[in-house]
């Protein structure tokens, strides 16, 4: 591990931000309190995203299958197995982590493209959307419902509301410092050589396929620990939203608004995007059907067109030419791989 | 040190290389010529194992590895200094050599190396932790030399290094080839600048079309009438 992440640790600003975050719920109405928890959500689907699809330069449209299979899955073994949560959360991770590992093989295998690899992801979001449709043990295209929340931690409750939002701010947390770990590890160098250039980084024995399965691997995971909590949450593992490649479609979105291949870039994306959606929709929802999409359209557009390669390099150029020195980070270590 | 016997490489299954027989001797400075399309660089993949052998054998230093990885050949130092000047342009230069040196083999003396690099390449060590994206055409292609040799090369294969560089600066980088070729490192200079190459290269080879179409000392083969025509292509 290299200096700078622990350099960044040592930071109060974190700590202190964490802590702010951790007060929200005090003061916040439940509606508000909602639209937190899922910003939260999607900071954390972002950032695990963001491994794959920002360090490693590959856009997997697939994430919408490893979120779906921790929220499908293990809702089913609760519901039609009796199976504790816990422990579905733990076989669905395995299962995400095995099917990343798989496409990761067969992106080595077939040697795919950027397009291809885009693609075939899609492809197989597609497929896992209809899976879980067509079968009843998953819940079918009616979904699950899970039993109320009565806050037994040992039955992977913790009490709607407050506690979800807790259960996510952690989420969100070890999202981002996983990403922000690996950006600093040799895994995030080697990612980037790929991502920049595959033949350079062959060309100094980089092994592609070990770095690429391990960032899809741990993304995959991550994403369907964050499913199986994100059902939990809505109390209804819904396939038309947790399965459908819509859902990677808006992470993708956010990562990119935000910037990609920095640690903080997805998380502020969705920083910015939930609760404007969200807002959106319950001001101008009544208005006229579909009005809060088009203005959500537009200022996604606006802030692609402005700067294309996300906020955050944004912001930190600027800071940097305030302050006169500090550096954007994605080199900001020193001693390197 | 190098034996390339009877090769034959391509990809889809169609032959590029054909019938390809190359020696390299410890120490020596070897030219590998030819026009564009004659299967220059095709012949350095396969060395660096991202082109697979069709048939044939690469023995280095006594040991088979046709089939070997990349990275195993890398550790074994087999290193390519890629085409185009391929360095990671975000990374800072520091990061990049540092890269360079990322197999295990290369790490416990990779800052050692960097050092030496650094002192054989003043120009980078002023710009350190600059991105290697905004170093000129002549800096990046002595970055990625550099960052090949922080690998700690045997064989040191250079494809096309004066490629759309400026006259002053391909000066140089033959300059530092000499250099370090002098010092004793194994080198294969996959070029198109026949004259530059002929000069400083002992031993040549042409290839025209997948096949070695002439060999010999540099001046037996620039006095070759075969060589003007596997360049003209007539």
């Amino acid at each position: 591990m290299k200096p700078a992440f622990f350099q960044a640790l040592r930071n109060p600003l974190w700590w202190l931000l964490l802590a702010a975050l951790a007060m929200l719920p005090l003061g916040l109405p439940s509606y508000y309190l909602h639209i937190a928890t899922l910003t939260l959500v999607y900071v954390a689907l972002g950032s695990a995203w963001n491994i794959v699809g920002g360090v490693g330069g590959q856009i997997s449209l697939a994430h919408s299958l490893f979120v779906g299979t921790g929220a499908m899955l293990a809702s089913a073994m609760l519901l039609n197995s009796g199976i504790n949560m816990w422990v579905g959360l733990v076989v669905a991770a395995l299962v995400s982590g095995l099917m990343g590992f798989l496409i990761a093989v067969i992106d080595f295998r077939f040697k795919l493209g950027h397009l291809s690899f885009a693609l075939i992801t899609l492809a197989f979001a597609e497929m896992g959307e209809i899976i879980v449709i067509g079968w009843d043990y998953l819940g079918g295209a009616s979904g699950l419902f899970l039993p109320r929340d009565k806050g037994d931690f040992s039955a992977f409750q913790f009490g709607g509301g407050e506690g979800a939002f807790y259960v996510m701010l952690f989420l969100a947390a070890l999202s981002v410092l996983v990403s922000f770990a690996i950006l600093n590890l040799p895994l995030g160098y080697y990612l980037r050589t790929i991502r920049d250039n595959e033949n350079a980084a062959r060309a100094i024995g980089v092994n592609i396929f070990r770095n690429k399965a391990l960032a899809m691997v741990i993304s995959a995971v991550l994403a369907s620990i964050i499913g199986t909590a994100y059902a939990r949450y809505l109390t209804f593992a819904d396939p038309y939203l947790l399965s459908s490649p819509v859902l990677t479609i808006e992470i993708v979105l956010m990562a990119t608004v935000g910037g990609l291949g920095r640690s903080m870039g997805p998380a502020l994306g969705a920083l910015l995007l939930v609760p404007l959606g969200e807002i959106l929709r319950g001001k101008l929802g009544g208005v006229l059907p579909g009005l809060h999409y088009f203005v959500y359209g537009g200022v996604v557009v606006a802030v692609i067109l402005a700067t294309p390669r996300g906020l955050l390099p944004l912001i930190q150029e600027r800071f940097a030419r305030l302050r006169g020195n500090a550096k954007p980070e994605g080199s900001v270590a020193s001693s390197g791989a | 040190m190098l034996e390339v016997t009877s090769l034959f490489a391509g990809y889809g299954g169609r032959p590029v290389l054909e019938e390809v027989t190359v020696r390299i001797e410890k120490g020596r400075l070897v030219g590998l010529l030819g026009a564009n399309n004659a299967g220059k660089s095709t012949f350095i993949h396969t060395l660096s194992g991202v082109v697979p052998a069709m048939s044939g054998r690469i023995v280095f230093e006594g040991e088979d590895i046709t089939t070997l990885s990349p990275q195993a050949r890398v550790e074994r130092g087999i290193i390519q200094v890629p085409e185009g000047r391929l360095v990671f342009p975000d990374m800072t230069i520091r990061e990049n050599l540092l890269l360079g040196g990322q197999h295990k083999l290369a790490r416990p003396k990779r800052s050692q190396r960097i050092d030496e690099v650094l002192e054989l390449l003043p120009r980078l060590k002023e710009r350190l932790e600059q991105k290697a994206g905004t170093l000129s055409g002549g800096e990046q292609q002595m970055l990625a030399i550099g960052r090949g040799l922080v690998a700690g090369p045997k064989l040191l294969m250079l494809d096309e290094p004066s490629l759309g560089l400026a006259p002053k600066f391909v000066q140089y980088i033959f300059e530092i080839i000499e250099k370090l070729h002098r010092e004793g490192l194994t080198v294969l200079l996959v070029e198109q600048n026949l004259n530059l190459t002929l000069r400083h290269a002992s031993y040549c080879y042409v290839l025209e079309r997948g096949r070695v179409e002439v060999e010999g000392a540099s001046s037996i083969v620039r006095d070759d009438p075969r060589t003007k025509k596997a360049y003209l292509g007539l």
